[in-house]
């Protein structure tokens, strides 16, 4: 640590990022894999990537990535046959017995081979099942088509016998007289019988007869249920059709048209006493196959069944031992091929865990040669680690999401988990809302087991993320909705008489004069006589511009102040120097001054105009204040003060490059000569190679400067234009407490004037809904945003680089989060 | 109450608060600081600091009103 404490703070676990060590490991390959793995169970250590010039495929362990592949691959199957049975893996038991990862890959090739025959099986036995149904309702229907033409035929037939010597019906066929006389002539038919998709049937009717020429008799009828294709296995509705043909031509014409419709074709008997030995046989072996194929299921189940009660173990094995062979695939291999060499991060803390993971690897492969391990030194920046715990973590990762931290950088996070939620309480200030953000938030931290384990949306993983800063944020709002005096825009006398009264007894003028002073000032926040009254406004904007001024102030004072911290830990005495003292003094000779004016003012009870006093500091330094004069010699204070923010500036801006310079060159002249000025830039570039190969760092003066120049604009206009960002606490803290009074004073006191109970209730109605869906969720989602961008921006500009990378360890109990 | 009691209830809450940290769930340096402020090492903290100058802001605007409350006629 380059300093013993952290400059003046007390050393602080979320201050500083953990302390990290470049570690060389050398592992006997035969404890390797152990190792690893327990390296992976302390998940402390970072492994760099040591063959980042290999393709995955010519790494050491590209063959047992490839298994681990496979196995994952049949899980996934299994997953799936799971999920069509609707069976669910029973949870991870932790008291698992260790699984040998070889016998596991057989079990595993085993359970797949079983499952996909009994699978091909069940298929195999569902499509007889579902043509034999086909058959079924072929027959059937069929059968009803035989049955009534041998009817109708027989009415013909009687009918015919008594109209023998009458006129003709209108009813009867035109060639009844031939078809009877050619009775004897008759052709013999052929019949086929089947079924075709109905939104095929017209297509399929039409085809038929342009092909036979007309010469066939098609007879359709829907089916009323739905029938499974035994091909396709859906369920479709279809039409039963027998056609009539004469002739072999015809009917392979019908059949080639058959095949193109995909209708099935099924064999239809004509004979009566054939059908129905044919019926009763189709339906015998339905009933066979079902309770074969109930069989089958049940089986198969079973299978599944012991699958999904070992499923998550082996799940959590196969990507254990995947990232393993990644892991160790980093590694490179020691040309005696005996040990590999690894090197990661690892924080410093954890060096005797590390160490006693790799001494366990080697007892217990019985390995000859224990493992090696150094500590390496490098120039390379090491990882941001901060070790949070569920109740930090959310503040660190609203800090991390506009930037890590640079190794060993202040972390803005440390007061960010108490200003963060202040500010965003200064703009939702109502304890009744408070309340209601605190209830639902209690909810999530009191079932915050049951929440964890199970999967969210999108938006409720967000707010069970952060639950902890919206409890936080709850608690503030309800201290600062005290201090407003606001409940749902309600005031409440709570803690003292208002210190307010009516001039005299009769009160008439309480609406033109106002009332007077009467008490010592209302003890705890806002008189409540405040609200409602006509100079509610100009007394509430007043209050909270400056409380947000002076909030600002004080929140980019603490920036500064971290920029020192920070100077300090990293033994940087120029930025303390060149940047941190001039910032500190243009700030507060500028708007800490502001900030004490209206402190001045709020004591002494002047009525100085603040703004002419400040734009008067600049434009006319050495005019007489006038009434506008707050304390004795204040014309001078502010001439010195505006010298001050006037020398602030270019020491701000030249003496660090200047110095920088000076400090480059001295460290040349102690090596060698430098180039002589004006040198060639080919030549310095040739002689670039001259220092150690680390620390050859070309000066650029100009560089320097310009970042510099850069530097200093943007605090010297940030530092007003950051000031006036304060501001939005008081517009928002103002859109807050007038939209909740809208809501209360239009909506429900508006209603209960009607003294209609149907009315009043539409009325809590709405006011219930426009109270949870514009003030708790949108305010609370802009007030938040606001927060957020003063922390970002205006706070954290002053001092955070956050340009580190994060650590990002081997660890199991991270990847079994990842890829569900 | 005047000013300075409740500013000294503040303090108290400040030294309260600090001592009932280190005390009761001692959870490192950073957890006692929600309480204990950096510079000053001292009893009161960030957020006693804050609780504490948000209740100070609104108490000294209210001490030497400019303008007096004038009821709405209704």
């Amino acid at each position: 640590m380059p300093s013993g404490g952290g400059g003046c703070l007390p050393p602080m676990d979320l201050m500083r990022s953990e302390e990290m060590q470049l570690l060389q490991v050398i592992i006997p390959t035969e404890s390797a894999h152990l190792a690893v793995s327990n390296l992976g169970d302390l998940g402390l250590i970072q492994f760099k990537d040591l063959n980042a010039d290999k393709s995955p495929f010519q790494r050491t362990f590209a063959a047992q990535i490839k298994r681990t592949g496979e196995m994952a691959r049949k899980l996934r199957f299994f997953k799936d046959q799971m999920s069509k049975a609707g069976i669910q893996a029973s949870p991870l038991q932790s008291t698992e017995t260790p699984l040998d990862f070889d016998d596991m890959e057989i079990k595993l090739g085993e359970l797949e081979a079983e499952l996909i025959e009994v699978n091909a099986n069940d298929e195999k036995l569902q499509r007889t099942y579902n043509e034999l149904q086909e058959y079924n309702t072929v027959l059937q229907k069929a059968g009803e088509f035989f049955y009534s033409a041998q009817r109708s035929a027989a009415a013909q037939q009687t009918e015919l016998g008594a109209n023998q010597s009458g006129e003709t019906s209108l009813e009867s066929p035109l060639l009844e007289q031939d078809v009877l006389t050619d009775a004897s002539k008759q052709v013999k038919l052929g019949s086929l019988s089947g079924l075709v998709p109905k939104e095929k049937a017209m297509a399929f009717e039409r085809i038929l007869f342009r092909a036979t020429r007309g010469n066939i008799l098609l007879r359709q009828e829907s089916v009323d249920e739905l029938v499974t294709d035994p091909q396709s296995g859906e369920k479709v509705s279809k039409n039963t059709f027998v056609v009539f043909y004469s002739g072999e031509r015809a009917k392979a014409k019908i059949l080639k048209i058959c095949d193109a419709f995909r209708a099935n074709r099924y064999p239809f008997p004509e004979d009566l006493s054939k059908q129905m030995h044919t019926i009763a046989e189709v339906s015998g072996k339905i009933k066979e196959l079902k309770a074969t194929i109930d069989m089958g299921v049940a089986h198969r189940n079973t299978i599944l069944k012991s699958i999904a009660s070992d499923f998550e173990h082996w799940n959590h094995v196969t990507k254990k031992e995947k990232s393993i062979y990644h892991t160790l695939n980093m590694l490179s291999v020691d040309v005696t091929k005996k040990c590999l060499v690894g090197e990661g991060w690892s924080p410093v803390f954890a060096t005797s865990q590390v160490q006693d993971a790799l001494q366990r690897a080697t007892l217990e492969s019985k390995s000859q040669v224990g493992s090696i391990f150094q500590v390496l030194n490098t120039k390379e920046s090491p990882p941001t680690y901060f070790q949070t715990n569920k109740f930090t973590s959310a503040f660190q990762e609203i800090v991390d999401a506009y930037g890590v931290a640079k190794y060993q950088e202040a972390n803005p996070g440390v007061f960010t988990v108490v200003t963060f939620p202040f500010l965003f309480a200064v703009m939702f200030g109502d304890w009744g809302h408070g309340i209601c953000l605190l209830l639902a938030t209690l909810y999530l931290i009191i079932r915050e087991k049951k929440f964890a384990s199970q999967k969210l949306g999108d938006i409720m993983e967000m707010m069970f993320g952060g639950r902890y800063i919206i409890m936080m944020m709850a608690l503030f709002s309800i201290y600062t909705g005290f201090i407003y005096n606001e409940f749902f825009s309600v005031p409440f006398e709570l803690f003292a008489k208002s210190a307010y009264a009516c001039r005299d007894p009769s009160c008439g003028d309480a609406t033109t004069e106002g009332l007077i002073k009467v008490r010592p000032t209302y003890p705890f926040g806002v008189d409540p006589v405040w609200h409602g009254s006509r100079s509610e406004l100009p007394f509430l904007n007043s209050l909270k511009m400056k409380m947000s001024i002076l909030l600002g102030v004080s929140q980019m004072n603490l920036g500064i102040m971290m920029s020192y911290f920070n100077a300090k830990f990293f033994r940087n005495n120029v930025n303390v120097w060149c940047q941190f003292v001039p910032q500190l003094l243009f700030l507060n000779s500028l708007f800490g001054y502001l900030s004490m004016l209206i402190i001045i003012k709020w004591c002494t009870g002047s009525k100085a105009d603040l703004y002419h006093v400040m734009i008067y500091m600049f434009l006319s330094p050495t005019d007489d204040m006038g009434e506008n004069e707050l304390f004795p010699h204040q014309k001078y204070v502010q001439m010195l003060l505006l010298v001050i923010a006037l020398v602030a500036v270019p020491w701000m801006l030249f003496p660090k490059p200047l110095f920088l310079k000076n400090e480059h060159e001295k460290r040349h002249q102690g090596h060698q000569y430098t180039p002589l000025e004006g040198a060639d830039e080919s030549v310095e570039a040739e002689l670039g190679h001259h220092e150690e190969s680390n620390h050859h760092e070309e000066f650029e003066f100009s560089e320097v400067f310009v970042h510099q120049l850069i530097h200093t604009i943007e605090f010297v206009l940030g530092a007003v234009s950051n000031t006036a960002s304060y501001l939005r606490l008081w517009a928002l803290s103002l859109a807050h407490s007038e939209l909740s009074t809208v809501f209360y004073d239009k909506v429900l006191l508006l209603t209960l004037g009607y003294n209609n109970v149907i009315i009043l209730a539409i009325g809590v109605v709405i006011f219930i809904f426009a109270t949870v869906g514009v003030l708790l969720v949108m305010e609370t989602l802009s007030a938040f945003l606001h927060a957020l961008r003063l922390h970002w921006v205006e706070y954290q500009n002053k001092f955070y680089e956050g340009d580190g990378y994060k650590f990002a360890p081997f660890s199991f109990a991270l990847i079994s989060d990842e890829e569900e | 109450m005047g000013f300075l009691v409740t500013s000294g209830i503040f303090l108290l809450a400040g030294i309260i608060g600090c001592l009932f940290s280190l005390l009761c769930c001692n959870r490192g340096p950073s957890t006692n600081l929600y309480v204990l402020p950096p510079p000053a090492k001292s009893p009161s903290g960030s957020t006693i600091i804050l609780c504490g100058m948000g209740w100070a802001i609104v108490y000294l605007a209210q001490m030497k009103p400019l303008i007096n409350p004038i009821l709405s006629g209704e």
